[in-house]
């Protein structure tokens, strides 16, 4: 390290990654506490808010986001136009199937510190809503993150052996009705 | 002015004087002074009392004394990274010429402009400057694309 040229070593210790997350069955806001995290440039030990020092985020597959609870019906994402009577609110559900990248983008984007640089760390993110990712940014990612939420198996993920091997707390009688 | 529209510097040394062995910075002082004038009165009481112990305290510095015709008398201090100073030295007392002079010879030439950091170091880091991939490790082939995430295994 020490044979490098001090221009040498700054633009290594300066220089910008590029992390991709996949979102499939995550909870958009874990998501966008990870990317703005390193939006911001908080995850490395240079930090400085005025150095610029944040990184490009990649996060595909924001179609497939999983709101928890009843997230999807009552949560709310309210726009004014400006004009008399523009007030419209509209559900998590219809924001996402009008445009899939819009509930990331914002929940991100709130959670970025509000002054003048959040423009350009929103630029720096980069959303798909699929997991088809164009040829450049594809050579330019470093490091993919682990995703934040674990994804619970649906019963036909397990195989008969696990399902027979699964301790049984109680057998029914034989007139017992399921319903 | 501003220190912004003023020139500065960084703190640093010439060559790394004083690390190995310390060679003093000064290489010429010439006391320009009239033999008459009134102005030139401590000039002329300094050279009979103390260039002598002045220059053998400072044996890598050359004194040069040259009485001319002028009205103001000045030391042109020259150093060894090529820097001038010219000083007026009107109606100034022995003793503080004597001061004048040994500040010059503990000068090095550097400009005297405002400096940025009161600290320099040559080597800033001892473990190796952090950079991206420091505790993250090189970086291993891309296995994502367009065929899709590990995670879908049945449907």
């Amino acid at each position: 390290m020490s044979s490098f040229t001090k221009s040498a070593q700054q633009w290594a210790t300066f220089a910008r990654s590029w992390y991709l997350i996949d979102a499939r069955m995550q909870p958009p806001g874990k998501i966008a506490t990870m990317c703005a995290i390193r939006l911001k440039g908080k995850h490395k030990p240079i930090y400085h808010a005025l150095s610029d020092c944040g990184d490009h985020v990649v996060v595909m597959n924001t179609r497939h986001i999983a709101f928890s609870g009843n997230k999807w019906e009552q949560k709310v994402y309210s726009t004014h136009s400006g004009y008399p009577g523009g007030f419209k609110q509209v559900t998590a559900t219809q924001l996402h199937l009008k445009d899939p990248k819009a509930i990331v983008k914002l929940a991100v984007y709130g959670m970025l510190p509000k002054n003048l640089a959040r423009r350009t760390m929103m630029q720096r993110l980069h959303l798909f809503s699929e997991d088809e990712l164009p040829e450049d940014i594809l050579a330019n990612l470093t490091e993919e993150l682990p995703q934040p939420r674990e994804i619970p198996r649906k019963l036909n993920e397990y195989s008969q052996e696990e399902i027979d091997a699964f301790p049984r707390l109680w057998t029914p009688p034989k007139d017992y009705r399921m319903k | 002015m501003t220190s912004r529209g003023t020139p500065s510097r960084f703190l640093k040394s010439v060559l790394q004087n004083g690390v190995g062995r310390y060679v003093c910075q000064l290489k010429r002082i010439s006391l320009v002074f009239s033999k008459n004038a009134q102005s030139s009165l401590g000039v002329r009481n300094f050279i009979e009392d103390g260039v002598v112990d002045y220059a053998k305290k400072n044996p890598g510095t050359v004194v040069y004394i040259s009485p001319t015709s002028c009205r103001i008398p000045k030391i042109v201090a020259e150093y060894l990274n090529g820097a001038v100073r010219e000083e007026t030295i009107t109606c100034k007392t022995s003793e503080q010429l004597s001061e004048l002079v040994t500040k010059l010879a503990n000068q090095s030439g550097l400009d005297i402009i405002r400096i940025r950091k009161p600290i320099h170091t040559d080597s800033p880091s001892i473990q190796g400057q952090w950079h991206p991939f420091t505790n993250r490790g090189p970086v291993g082939p891309p296995n994502r694309g367009p065929v899709g995430p590990q995670k879908q295994q049945t449907n």
